[in-house]
């Protein structure tokens, strides 16, 4: 696993959000390249490598930015589905999502979340959160090796 | 029939018997006095007799004039006995006045024998008369004394039936007395004790919360009254309980309901602005340079709109918060808090200068996290409004007011014009321009809601361009129905 084939995969339902996010990503120069799914099932076909995804390689992605309002199933059901796998039980992942309800932060964490961050309306607040997040994710933290 | 009537025939009865037993015994004495009185009386008439009878005997015998004498003496002495008779009843009054005939019967055939005896002592037809005289003067003397026996005798008959009758008489009131009290008893036990256990049980029931329990006693007295007022309370608690369940079942999904609805506000709508800001910044960052000003100003009116709108959406989200949370009570530093607080805005505005007096060791008993709020909301209106003014001034301190503490926010800023203060605290009402001073309206209705969940009072004092004052009365007693939010059940 080189680098360059360091994964993203954004779990979320909203075009407007996705492209903002690419953009953001884009612009804190952020070349990592992005896989997208729409909804919570697809987002575990695609890590446990089955259904649409089944052909795909096996490197699971670096690190996972998840939206907790999501079709069919919802982000923490992803989260916990993940978390009950061997093999993406370690894997990194940040909710970013609108809500900031309590239950919603405290039910992310205990599912095993390693950081919840809130989508502020403030474009120029979410471009600075978003490189933020890239910077201590993609550069800064050590990753657990691979199971 | 009530329990003070049934009392009241318990107690008559009681004493009416109690006089009937007084009265026989009363009537006994009457009676063996009388008796007693006849007895010795005719005792004496007995004994008159008997002196009589052997005067005359002697008389009869003798012929002296002692015993004549003798014979006058004692017939004056029965005389004065007869004329005076003690008698029982009419049968002893009868034998009484015969005995008075006889007596006197008797003396005047003394007095034909002694006239006879002195006519001619040899005259044998006056002997005979005489002989048949004296005969018959001792057969009425006989019959006199027996009489006179018979008088005693049923005086001490009379004495023996009074006894008899008065220990019948006192035996029978002894026993009605005795039944009385049994029944006395007995209604006691069946019309009071009964029913008050009952009743107690009853209480106890209820307080178990047990409000199905009935009474359900069909007697018509005072116990009665009061079990059925009992019932009647049960039912009506029970209906008011039910109600308020009820009325609580509506709350809690009134409750779900808002929560769900601050969860889809807080998801939903954010949304849609993120994408307005998002995009415009975009196309200002893409195609700026092709834009004119006006355009790229439009563009910033609505980056600027939504991000208006998410900060209200925000605040409004908290104001429900504010509304919802669990009271956690516990002792917490107001000083410290002000200071960090106050900290932190000079931090955030480094170019403001301000100058702050906070009194220390101001404590207060609420929750931490409500309270820090109600301060954040206080400190920062205090730093928005001060910042037109030169020498900004925000003090944080208490004074006494009637033995209570008031703690209070004062700053010398732009202060308001009290006329317009009752819109003070209501949900999105500015008292100034969002181009003086910018905000939603939503921070002082925050700081109400706070004060109004730990019942303590707010109030505010200000002038226009003189600064504003807001005070609470940081009192212990907290609604206890605020901090139980979450009926049982």
């Amino acid at each position: 696993m080189n680098e360059e084939s360091k994964t993203i995969l954004l779990v979320e339902d909203n075009d407007d959000d996705v492209a903002l996010t690419l953009r953001a990503f884009k612009r804190s120069h952020l070349m990592n390249p992005v896989t997208v799914v729409r909804d919570g099932v697809e987002a575990l076909d695609f890590l446990f490598v089955r259904g649409t995804y089944a052909e795909r390689g096996v490197a699971p992605p670096t690190l996972v930015i998840l939206d907790l309002k999501l079709p069919k199933l919802d982000g923490l059901g992803v989260l916990k589905a993940m978390r009950a796998d061997a093999r993406t039980a370690l894997l990194p992942t940040v909710i970013l999502t609108s809500s900031k309800e309590e239950q919603d932060v405290i039910a992310g964490y205990s599912l095993g979340a390693n950081s919840y961050v809130r989508k502020p309306v403030d474009f120029a607040e979410f471009l600075e959160a978003v490189k933020i997040l890239g910077i201590y994710w993609l550069a800064l933290n050590q990753v657990p090796p691979p199971q | 029939m009530k329990i003070r009537t049934k009392a009241a025939i318990a107690a008559t009865m009681m004493l009416g018997t109690m006089v009937l037993i007084s009265a026989s015994i009363g009537w006994a004495d009457a009676q063996v006095r009388a008796a007693v009185a006849q007895q010795r009386h005719s005792v004496e008439i007995a004994s008159a007799l008997n002196n009589m009878r052997m005067v005359t005997f002697e008389y009869l015998l003798n012929r002296r004039d002692r015993a004549r004498f003798q014979e006058q003496v004692v017939w004056e002495r029965l005389e004065r006995l007869l004329a005076n008779p003690v008698a029982l009843d009419g049968v002893a009054a009868r034998m009484l006045a015969g005995l008075r005939g006889q007596g006197e019967d008797s003396h005047r055939l003394f007095s034909e024998v002694e006239a006879s005896a002195a006519a001619d002592p040899a005259d044998d037809v006056q002997r005979r008369f005489e002989a048949q005289l004296s005969s018959r003067i001792l057969i009425l003397q006989q019959n006199s004394l027996v009489q006179a026996e018979q008088l005693i005798r049923d005086a001490g008959e009379r004495i023996d039936e009074t006894q008899r009758h008065v220990v019948v008489i006192t035996g029978l009131g002894l026993m009605v007395m005795a039944l009385l009290t049994a029944a006395t008893a007995w209604f006691f036990r069946r019309d009071v004790l009964r029913p008050i256990a009952r009743l107690e049980l009853a209480t106890r029931e209820v307080a178990a919360g047990n409000w199905s329990f009935e009474l359900d006693v069909g007697s018509s007295d005072e116990l009665g009254d009061m079990a059925r007022h009992f019932d009647a309370m049960t039912r009506a608690l029970r209906d008011s309980f039910n109600r308020l369940q009820v009325s609580n079942r509506d709350l809690v999904v009134l409750n779900k309901e808002l929560e769900s609805f601050s969860y889809s506000v807080s998801h939903d709508l954010r949304s849609p602005l993120r994408s307005m800001d998002g995009f415009s910044l975009a196309l200002l960052e893409d195609y700026g340079d092709r834009l004119d000003e006006d355009a790229r100003d439009s563009l910033q009116r609505i980056r600027a709109a939504s991000q208006r709108m998410g900060r209200l959406i925000d605040e409004l989200l908290g104001l429900a918060r504010v509304t919802r949370a669990e009271l956690r009570l516990q002792d917490v530093d107001l000083s410290a808090m002000a200071e960090e607080i106050l900290s932190t805005l000079a931090k955030t505005e480094p170019g403001r200068r301000v100058r702050w007096e906070i009194e220390h060791g101001i404590r207060v008993r609420g929750d931490r996290e409500l309270v820090a709020i109600a301060l954040q909301n206080l400190l920062a209106n205090a730093w928005k409004f001060t910042s037109k003014v030169k020498e900004a001034v925000i003090r944080v301190g208490t004074r006494d007011e009637d033995g209570e503490q008031v703690c209070f926010v004062s700053d010398n800023g732009a202060g308001f014009d009290m006329a317009y203060a009752a819109r003070l605290f209501g949900a999105f009402q500015r008292l100034h321009h969002e181009r003086d001073f910018p905000g939603t309206g939503v921070g002082l209705a925050t700081v109400q809601r706070v004060m109004h969940r730990h019942g303590w009072s707010l109030g505010a004092h200000a002038a226009l361009g003189e600064g504003a004052t807001f005070y609470f009365r940081p009192t212990e007693q907290v609604d206890e129905r605020r901090e139980q939010d979450h009926p049982a059940g």
